[in-house]
């Protein structure tokens, strides 16, 4: 009896309890295998789509463009610009703003300062002032992350209209909590040589915070960053379902218009931008770490 | 003998520089200054004559519907309650529903697919020296099923779940398989792509030894990948986990059951106190989603459920505690020894690892 039971109690506990929890959303969602496969009219259309995988548009399918219409590549070409522009607009926001909080969501400058308790109002900033604004912080990068950036862009529309600078808030407010964590956490684990140092000779917590720890830590902070830029290019692609002129906006355009090989022109568009994006961030992490 | 000064500008003299570093540092910049310039982002935009009278009628209407008619309060209560129990709940539990089949799915295809994608396994000769060098048409064969599985990953990995949730409705019809395959592959591209990158960074040793006594490639992979990189595969299998539950919220806005399903209905008829709701119910989800990936992340690197608790930096002890009382009562004879972590042959991802979920991560490399 004990033994089997033992045989549980490391990771098979654990791997018990994804299969059974996949097994019981397969029943609860009555995922029948049979279902997975599209029925008549689904399969039809399937075919169409995988076709025009192979023979992507390079002209508009519709017969009558209107007059003064710029030819199909060039709306393509505008299209991927335009969702590249919102990433990097809301990725550069995101990263300014992320490695501002991640100061503050960070323990590294504080809670091991070897100097931090020589005077009554220090230990005081150290047991209580700091530890506030740190819960604080990292309860609203939670908040800001929990939301999906196509919620905050729906709540936008609601409140003000989607205009494009809302676009680019909406999807830098989860981005900015996530990369906050990531900072606060990375800098946290940075090796403290540099700071101890840094401090022994005055230099105050946030100067060594500045100088000392995210130096050390700049190579995964800028490798995060860039994975997050990657990112963005989707959700940037997406926002174009809520009206905003990026990739997704042509691609729900045309698939509802049943210009599927329009649609596949627009998928290879966003394909292009992540694959160069992410061998470009790839050349550039494998310099910066060696 | 050097001044100080001298010392330091020699020591600035010799630091590793890179014109391609430089180059890329000086792109993004111009990227991201025209991005600004030239995207139309204008504050006004935000703050133009009616905004102001728009976000006060928002959040007029975002108030609970029998607070906007009466002004009580006391009235908020049984309605957040009531929509809960009609509709909340469900929508909720579907979307969790969808976010576990769906990281099910992709965790086991993943599994599958990551050996054709390793190009340590995936050779004529895996992890021997070859006696003979193999024909060129088996090495081409090989190399052709690499870069087909590769190129999978990559583009399952580009396309985001939305949009394949999109076009898959079309195909599929408005039951859960959409939703749930879309994020199956979309998450399957990205852990099939770390989990080859795992595989291939593995220490030959065992591998090796196995293969020079005939094992097939499946064998080695059962017998000693597998077992090895376990506890990596859950930490990248429940960071995914975590996503996928914000992305099933979300996909219901398409017209699945999900509680972006109700968010959507909501928005269509003005109806933002309910849309409100919804929403913070689904922030709520991910947050109980997020904690309980963390749990599950503890025990996983900590061998056992008893010692993810006496590992005392663990914020999550308090959390454990159920758990680990369960498991004592179960192994009460289990004295030492086991599961104490000194079985654990991996190191703590990173981080960057951790959350980036994705991508050559360059602490794997070292390992």
């Amino acid at each position: 009896m004990t033994r089997s039971l033992r045989w549980l109690g490391s990771r098979r506990l654990v791997l018990l309890a994804i299969a059974l929890a996949g097994a019981w959303a397969a029943i609860y969602l009555q995922l029948a295998p049979a279902d997975a496969l599209p029925g008549e009219g689904g399969l039809r259309l399937l075919g169409k789509l995988i076709a025009a995988a192979f023979t992507p548009a390079v002209t508009y399918e519709a017969p009558d463009v209107p007059d003064g219409a710029a030819p199909f590549l060039v709306t393509v070409a505008k299209a991927m610009w335009t969702t590249l522009v919102f990433a990097a607009a809301a990725a550069s926001l995101s990263t300014v703003l992320g490695l501002f909080l991640g100061f503050f969501a960070s323990t590294a400058w504080w809670a091991d300062d070897p100097i931090g308790g020589s005077s009554a109002v220090r230990r005081v900033l150290r047991s209580t002032v700091a530890p506030i604004i740190y819960s604080v912080t990292r309860l609203l990068i939670a908040l800001m992350r929990s939301v999906h950036e196509l919620m905050w862009a729906v709540l936008f529309l609601a409140a003000i209209g989607l205009t494009p600078l809302a676009a680019v808030i909406a999807i830098a407010i989860p981005y900015t909590g996530t990369l906050a964590k990531v900072f606060s956490e990375v800098i946290d684990e940075v090796p403290r040589d540099a700071a101890l140092a840094l401090r022994g000779s005055g230099a105050s917590p946030v100067q060594v915070y500045l100088f000392a720890l995210l130096p050390r830590a700049a190579p995964d902070v800028i490798a995060y960053a860039l994975y997050r830029f990657e990112c963005a290019l989707r959700s940037s692609a997406i926002v174009g379902f809520f009206g905003i002129t990026t990739l997704g906006y042509y691609i729900k355009q045309s698939f509802e218009n049943a210009q599927y090989h329009e649609v596949w022109t627009y998928l290879y568009g966003l394909l292009i931008l992540v694959v160069v994006l992410d061998a470009w961030s790839g050349a550039i992490r494998r310099r910066l770490v060696r | 003998m050097m001044s100080a000064t001298e010392q330091v500008e020699a020591l600035n003299r010799k630091r590793p520089r890179s014109a391609f570093l430089r180059g890329s540092g000086v792109a993004l910049l111009i990227l991201v200054a025209a991005a600004w310039f030239t995207g139309g982002f204008s504050l006004g935009d935000l703050f133009s004559d009616g905004s102001g009278e728009h976000v006060s009628r928002f959040l007029r209407e975002a108030r609970p519907f029998p607070v906007q008619k009466n002004d009580d309060w006391s009235e908020a209560g049984p309605w957040a309650g009531k929509l809960l129990q009609e509709r909340g709940w469900t929508a909720a539990i579907n979307t969790l529903a969808v976010a576990i089949a769906a990281i099910v799915l992709a965790g086991g295809g993943a599994l599958l697919l990551m050996l054709p994608a390793a190009r340590t396994l995936a050779t004529p000769e895996p992890y021997l020296p070859s006696l003979r060098p193999p024909s060129p048409l088996r090495r081409a064969a090989w190399r052709t099923i690499v870069s087909l599985t590769r190129g999978l990953f990559i583009f399952l990995r580009a396309i985001p779940e939305y949009i394949l949730a999109f076009l898959l409705m079309a195909t599929l019809g408005g039951a859960a398989w959409p939703a749930v395959l879309a994020l199956g592959l979309h998450n399957m591209g990205i852990l099939g792509k770390l989990g080859a990158e795992v595989v291939e960074n593995t220490d030959p040793a065992v591998p090796r030894a196995l293969r020079s006594l005939g094992s097939s490639r499946s064998q080695i992979f059962v017998t000693a990948l597998l077992p090895r990189n376990l506890p990596r595969f859950l930490l990248f299998f429940f960071y995914r986990w975590e996503t996928c539950v914000r992305e099933a919220t979300v996909l219901g806005m398409l017209g699945l059951a999900t509680l972006g399903y109700w968010i959507q209905e909501a928005r269509a008829h003005f109806w933002y106190d309910e849309m409100l709701f919804f929403i913070l119910l689904g922030a709520g989800l991910v947050l109980i989603g997020d904690v309980v990936s963390a749990v599950c992340r503890g025990i996983v690197k900590a061998g056992s459920v008893g010692s993810a608790v006496r590992t005392r930096r663990s914020p999550l002890a308090p959390c454990l505690m159920p758990l680990a009382v369960l498991c004592q009562c179960l192994h009460r004879t289990k004295a030492g020894g086991r599961g104490t972590g000194s079985d654990c042959q991996w190191h703590e991802p990173t981080a960057t690892e951790q959350l980036g979920g994705s991508l050559a991560l360059p602490r794997i490399a070292s390992n």
